[in-house]
């Protein structure tokens, strides 16, 4: 039976993978939610940035290693750019305005990803030793999903302990829960929300060019993703980090699933699950806001 | 957000009769209109902007009205003309009004179960359900080719004739005729819209909108509200996608798609919020821009993110927020 269990451990480890990519970007996005009460529409398209940020780095003679750097950081710095310029003026006014402010801003974007890269699909070449595959339990698995798998571990690991041991990262959870108390101690609040679109927009370019290599790379991309990581934090819970984590998991087994045993229409699946959970549990699995 | 004084029912909402004349003035204007121009494209053109202006109105009675923002309202729209375009193709390619009524019955049924999750939420996961949801209804009509023709997009669908109390109007498949007939529906769905947007019943969707917390207090169920709301909005929208059908004689994925949908939520913008014939005006302004632009760039897109974010930042009231301005400043 050496078959079904090679299929099973496939089959595990993919969802793993694409779990673990909507994980980071679900976590971009609760970061801007839980810190600023935005909620970034251009999320996906940041995301898509990313991945072609990558492709031409690397395509233009880069090492992959470095574009996994650099991409990220580019990313940030149109973060950056985008706070300072229309988010930060529509701090105070109602939430649906932001909603379809930075809506319009993902159709921009999207629109430019066109305009520069064209409408044909791309790929980012790997480095030459992680192309081949290696044999775990019966299946040959690509050396670059568990490369990935294994950059996602350390990602979040890095981001946990940001967050919990590091000045800053107590700074911002302080923030999420109670930004008025956090002021009067000195803090000033706009540098911890311009903090949190920067840190959000690292979270989408990275997710973007570790998850370039996995998929073709095309204007879709940011679209398809915006609505997975959306399902992800519902399911999980507005700004909730835990919550997010078990829901990514979730997302991406259900996902994987779906469409090894159904191809068309995994979508739907997905979204009828979604439905289910929140017709029981409106909040989210984790309640929303617990921002840890 | 800023908002004008809430409506007190009965005050301030009946006719002037200045307003009066003017919508006399733009009806039977539009009535003549085909008549003096014998410009095809233009009837064409005129009609798409009311069945827009219709669906964004629409959108604005949840938008602007409740405080909810539905991303994709257009795939509202969608599931009402794939289901009148399938009735007429499967069913009975002669009964026009049983498929009106099939299309709008079907939009509502769907609209329930959706919407029922939805208001269980908050009002920004409300926002962010629509988009799934949408994007979902997007994905079943692509993927489902035996039914819907997936890309390729539902065709041939038979012109029934549309006849009232045994007489009969015209052929569906007549441009003119389905003007007309735009003209008559679209102007009674306002008229009826505002009524009800004036009754007691907007008054408490308003009271939502400004305070759901309070609304909650003084005894309002909020998520039974919100549902209706959503309901009126989905069955308003459903009565655009069966003339969408009836003008186009075809509909494809692409109508139902993300994209489609931020063009909708920028008619309510440009119109603005909160009036109804705002919307109105904002279809018909942004199906002209859309018409003209496209055929001078591909990268429609690009400019339409930049005016919706120019809209947001600069002109958040939009043109019916404009003219209140004016108004304003001229009285002082």
């Amino acid at each position: 039976m050496s078959g079904t269990l090679s299929i099973i451990v496939d089959l595990t480890l993919n969802s793993l993978v694409l779990g673990g990519v909507f994980l980071i970007v679900a976590i971009g996005l609760n970061i801007i939610y839980g810190l600023s009460r935005i909620m970034n529409m251009a999320h996906g398209a940041l995301y898509a940035v990313g991945a072609y940020a990558g492709f031409t780095l690397v395509a233009s003679g880069l090492n992959f290693f470095a574009a996994l750097l650099i991409a990220p950081i580019i990313v940030g710095g149109i973060g950056l750019i985008i706070e300072r310029t229309i988010i930060a003026p529509m701090r105070k006014r109602s939430m649906v305005y932001t909603l379809i402010l930075t809506y319009g801003l993902m159709f921009f974007l999207d629109g430019s990803i066109k305009y520069i890269w064209g409408n044909e699909p791309r790929f980012i070449k790997l480095p030459e030793f992680m192309q081949g595959t290696l044999p775990i339990l019966g299946t040959d698995y690509p050396v670059f999903r568990l490369m990935t798998l294994l950059l996602i571990i350390l990602v979040m690991g890095a981001l946990m302990l940001f967050l919990n041991r590091t000045k800053i990262g107590i700074i911002l959870r302080a923030s999420s829960t109670i930004p008025e108390m956090v002021s009067c101690l000195g803090v000033n609040m706009r540098y911890v929300h311009m903090g949190a679109l920067v840190l959000g927009c690292v979270m989408a370019g990275l997710a973007g060019i570790i998850a370039g290599p996995l998929t073709t790379i095309d204007p879709l991309m940011g679209g398809e993703m915006l609505i997975s990581s959306f399902v992800v934090i519902v399911i999980g819970g507005l700004g909730s980090l835990r919550g997010a984590v078990i829901a990514a998991l979730l997302i991406g087994a259900v996902q994987t699933l779906a469409e090894f045993f159904i191809t068309d229409l995994a979508m739907v699946i997905v979204y009828i699950l979604m439905a289910v959970i929140l017709a029981f549990m409106p909040r989210g699995i984790l309640g929303e806001g617990k921002f840890e | 957000m800023t908002h004008r004084t809430t409506a007190i029912p009965g005050i301030g909402s009946g006719f002037q009769p200045l307003k009066i004349v003017f919508i006399i003035i733009l009806l039977s204007g539009l009535a003549v209109f085909p008549f003096v121009s014998g410009n095809r494209f233009y009837i064409s053109l005129i009609t798409e902007m009311m069945i827009y202006g219709l669906l964004a109105m629409s959108l604005d009675v949840l938008l602007g009205y409740t405080g909810l923002l539905s991303f994709m309202h257009n795939a509202y729209l969608g599931i009402s003309a794939y289901m009148v375009g399938l009735f007429l193709i499967h069913v009975s390619p002669a009964s026009f009004w049983l498929a009106c009524l099939a299309g709008i019955a079907f939009t509502c049924a769907v609209a329930l179960p959706v919407g029922w999750v939805q208001v269980r939420t908050g009002g920004l996961t409300f926002a962010l359900l629509t988009l799934a949801f949408g994007m979902m209804f997007h994905t079943i009509v692509w993927k489902w080719y035996d039914l819907t023709g997936g890309d390729d997009g539902l065709m041939g669908m038979p012109n029934p004739d549309i006849s009232l109390f045994g007489i009969t109007i015209g052929n569906s498949g007549d441009p003119l005729v389905i003007y007309m007939f735009t003209l008559v529906i679209v102007t009674l769905c306002f008229f009826i819209t505002r009524r009800i947007i004036n009754s007691p019943f907007g008054a408490v969707l308003e009271a939502i909108r400004e305070n759901e917390n309070r609304a909650a207090f003084i005894g309002i169920n909020v998520r039974k509200y919100k549902l209706l709301g959503w309901l009126l909005a989905c069955m308003l929208a459903g009565i655009s996608g069966a003339l969408f059908i009836l003008h186009k004689g075809y509909i494809g994925p692409s109508t139902m798609s993300a994209f489609a949908g931020a063009g909708v939520l920028m008619m309510v913008l440009l119109g603005g919020m909160g009036s109804l014939w705002g919307p109105l005006a904002g279809a018909a302004i942004f199906i002209y821009i859309q018409d003209y632009i496209s055929t001078m760039t591909e990268h429609w897109e690009v400019f339409l993110g930049l005016v919706v974010i120019f809209l947001v930042l600069f002109l958040p009231t939009g043109f019916a927020g404009l003219t209140g301005h004016i108004r304003r400043l001229r009285k002082e």
